[in-house]
């Protein structure tokens, strides 16, 4: 699985995509009462890092 | 002013008091057994906290097999806690005679598992916040609650139920009996409520109702938490629970699940379909082929081709979620289409990205089309194919 950064129209920082070792996808908002969100943010507390936007 | 004294066996006693106004009246009492309704208890419309307790909304689908990981499967709020055994989860027609229900959820154990020390099975729904500020948690005024449910099982035995609150990590267990197998049997616990642990005012989980059928040892170790106090695992569940997971001719079928303020378990609030399906779409919704017994193709939502192979359009929910959802899309062989002038565009997916996801909207992004269309045109979404869906999941 990978966390990719995903920009906006404007080139701002919009959403996070989440890609599944099968090649499916989920996009996570930057809400912190999303448990995706959540979850994503304790694994960049672990030091990790995503990829960059396109 | 006219009035009768009952005296209880100790300090108690009622007094029902005759009106101080001309005239006779007649109060008539109901020819059954039961407990009345009072103005002193908190709620008695919408008293039931649990949301699609009676099973009867399940938008993922009426049945889901091989399932050996936590999740949310069929049956809408009511999240599988699992990590044992595998399983066949389904939205059931079977349900306890005369009480007016129309479905259950179900448990099926296809593969038996051995309990390890980490091991667990149970059914829970995590409660917003927000939503439950009237029990005063935190407060000497704590309400109590009252949870009910029916179940059945062909494994009979101790089960554990536990009340969590996840904002002050406190919790307190109880347990209850199935006596007899294969036979629906009403259950009611009820707890005092909790003056030291806070449930904060907002959209996360307050509270988990859960109710545990199977749990190793680093649950079951130590002695059963029955009353509130920061939650020890070792504590939470009892050392006679059973293990629902043993076998594969094990099942466990529940409906009519209630939570209410009190101390008496009320017949369970039977709500109009259309307002626990509204209220469900607050935590999950979709749209796309076939869903929610609408059978089909179905439109989508409308865009604009930004380039001539890119197109961006707005979404807009169903309704207000919970927090902003996260968004996903399988991929299906052609099940998703662009409509534009005088032709179509098909794709395996619907959308490269979603953006400016909030509560209420976003908008996606569809690039890498082929064939292209022409820039400013509009364009609108169509479901072709069976199992083409936009998700749109905000769950606790």
């Amino acid at each position: 699985m990978t966390y990719k950064l995903v920009n906006d129209m404007e080139g701002n920082l919009s959403s996070i995509k989440y890609t599944y070792d099968d090649g499916e996808f989920k996009i996570i908002p930057l809400d912190p009462a999303n448990t995706d969100y959540q979850a994503y943010l304790e694994w960049i507390a672990e030091g990790n890092t995503p990829e960059e936007a396109d | 002013m006219a009035s009768i004294k009952l005296k209880g066996d100790t300090s108690g006693e009622l007094t029902i008091q005759a009106p101080s106004v001309a005239g006779t009246n007649t109060l008539n009492l109901p020819a059954s057994s039961g407990t009345l309704a009072t103005t002193a208890q908190a709620s008695i419309g919408m008293k039931n906290l649990i949301i699609n307790g009676d099973m009867r909304v399940a938008q993922r689908g009426t049945s889901a097999s091989g399932i050996t990981t936590y999740g949310y499967y069929t049956v809408d709020k009511m999240f599988t806690n699992l990590s044992l055994g595998t399983w066949t989860i389904s939205q059931d027609t079977d349900v306890p005679s005369g009480q007016g229900f129309a479905n259950s959820l179900k448990l099926d154990c296809t593969t038996s598992a051995s309990l390890s020390a980490s091991s667990q099975v149970g059914i829970d729904q995590r409660l917003e916040g927000q939503n439950l500020q009237h029990l005063k948690f935190g407060t000497a005024n704590a309400e109590s609650l009252t949870v009910s449910f029916w179940v059945k099982s062909n494994k009979t035995g101790t089960y554990t139920t536990e009340h969590f609150i996840l904002d002050d990590s406190r919790s307190i267990s109880n347990t209850f009996t199935i006596n007899s197998a294969d036979t629906w049997e009403k259950k009611t616990i009820t707890v005092v409520g909790d003056t030291v642990g806070v449930i904060d005012n907002d959209n996360g989980p307050g509270m988990v109702i859960k109710i545990w059928l199977a749990a190793g040892s680093d649950w079951t170790s130590g002695t059963l938490n029955t009353s509130w106090s920061t939650r020890t695992n070792a504590n939470v569940v009892s050392s006679s629970n059973v293990n629902i997971a043993d076998s594969t001719s094990n099942y466990f079928n529940i409906t009519g699940v209630q939570l209410e303020v009190g101390t008496e378990a009320t017949p369970f609030e039977h709500r109009p379909y259309d307002m626990e399906y509204q209220r469900c779409l607050r935590y999950y919704q979709q749209e796309g082929h076939s869903l929610n017994g609408l059978a089909g193709p179905k439109t989508g939502p409308m865009g604009m081709w930004y380039s001539t192979s890119e197109v961006y359009g707005p979404i807009y929910f169903q309704t207000e979620m919970r927090a902003a959802p996260t968004i996903s899309s399988p991929t299906v062989t052609s099940g998703y289409r662009f409509h534009r002038a005088g032709a179509a565009t098909n794709m395996d997916n619907f959308a490269t990205s979603f953006n400016t996801i909030d509560r209420i909207s976003c908008y996606y992004r569809r690039a890498s089309l082929s064939p292209t269309g022409v820039a400013g045109q509009a364009c609108w979404t169509y479901f072709p194919e069976a199992g083409a869906k936009i998700i749109f999941d905000a769950e606790l």
